[in-house]
C-alpha cells in the first residue's frame, strides 16, 4: 500500500480509459462480493445472537427470512459466497504464480460466473424451494 | 497497512484457505436452516459440531473480512476519514467475533 496519496496524483486504474473485459468484471465482482459478505456476516451474527437472547425477535427474523425480500437477501448472499469462494480459489492459485495466461484468465472468468450461478441455484433450490424434506 | 503489508497479505490468505471448506459446509448445511423457526434453528446450532464449524466460519471469516475491508479503505479513502473507518472496521469485526463466540458458546456448549 502506498503512503498517503496526494489527491492531485492520477490514480490507476483509469476511470476514463477502459474497455469491458470479463477478467475486469470478475475482479470488481470479487471486491463487491467481499463487501456483500461483510454485510451478510453482520446479519448472520444478528441471527445467532437473537437465537440465544430473544426468541420472539428470532421468530420475526425467521419470518423475514422467508419473505420475498428476505429470500432475495439470502439468495444474494449465497451467490456472493459462491462467487467469492470460487474466485478466491483462483486468487490463491494465481498467488502460486500459475494460471496467469491471458486466455486462461479470460475463460476462467466466464466459467466462474457460470459455476457460481449454478452453485447458488442448487443451494437455494435445496434449501428453500424444494418443498418439505 | 504501513509496515504490515506482508503479514496482512499472508493472514488474509491463510484465513481464505481455512474458509474454503468452511464455506462449502455453510452452503450445504447451514443455508437451509436460515429460514427455520426458533426450535429448529436452535436444535441445529446446539449440536457441538455445528456450533464449532459455524463459530469457525464466522470468526475466521470476520478476521479475513477485516483485513480485506482495510485494503479497500486504503485504496479509496485518503483523508482523515481513513483512520475513522479503519477503527470502525476493527470494532465491527471484534463485535462480530465476540457476539458469535458468545452466542454459540451459550447455545452449543453451555446449555
Ligand atoms: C465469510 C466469508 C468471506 C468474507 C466476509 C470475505 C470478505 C472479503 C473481503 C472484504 C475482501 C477484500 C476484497 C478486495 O480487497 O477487493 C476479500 C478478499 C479475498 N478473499 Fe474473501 N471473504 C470471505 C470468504 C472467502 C473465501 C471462502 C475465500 C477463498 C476460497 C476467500 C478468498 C479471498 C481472497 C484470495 C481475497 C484477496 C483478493 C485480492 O487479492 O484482491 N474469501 N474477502
Amino acid at each position: 500500500m502506498a503512503k498517503d496519496a496526494t489527491p492531485a496524483r492520477p490514480l490507476s486504474p483509469h476511470l476514463q480509459i477502459w474497455r469491458f473485459t470479463a477478467p475486469m468484471a470478475a475482479s470488481i465482482t470479487h471486491r463487491g462480493t467481499g463487501v456483500v459478505l461483510y454485510g451478510g456476516t453482520v446479519l448472520l451474527v444478528c441471527w445467532l445472537v437473537a437465537l440465544e437472547l430473544h426468541p420472539p425477535g428470532f421468530e420475526r427474523i425467521a419470518a423475514f427470512a422467508n419473505s420475498a425480500v428476505g429470500l432475495i437477501i439470502i439468495a444474494g448472499y449465497v451467490w456472493a459466497l459462491s462467487f467469492h469462494l470460487l474466485n478466491g480459489l483462483r486468487h490463491l492459485y494465481w498467488d502460486s504464480g500459475r494460471g496467469l495466461a491471458m486466455r486462461t484468465v479470460r475463460i476462467m472468468s466466464w466459467a466462474i460466473y457460470a459455476a457460481a450461478t449454478a452453485l447458488a441455484a442448487i443451494v437455494m433450490w435445496a434449501g428453500f424451494f424444494s418443498g418439505p424434506a | 497497512m504501513s509496515q504490515k503489508g506482508t503479514s496482512s497479505f499472508i493472514i488474509l490468505r491463510a484465513c481464505a484457505v481455512l474458509l474454503f471448506p468452511l464455506s462449502v459446509w455453510f452452503l450445504i448445511k447451514v443455508v437451509s436452516h436460515l429460514g427455520g423457526n426458533y426450535l429448529e434453528a436452535r436444535a441445529f446450532v446446539a449440536q457441538p459440531l455445528n456450533g464449532l464449524l459455524l463459530g469457525a466460519f464466522i470468526i475466521i471469516g470476520a478476521w479475513h473480512m477485516r483485513i480485506g475491508a482495510a485494503e479497500i479503505i486504503f485504496d479509496y479513502v485518503h483523508s482523515w476519514a481513513r483512520d475513522v473507518l479503519l477503527f470502525v472496521n476493527w470494532l465491527v469485526s471484534l463485535l462480530l467475533i465476540g457476539g458469535a463466540g458468545w452466542a454459540i458458546y451459550m447455545i452449543s456448549f453451555a446449555g
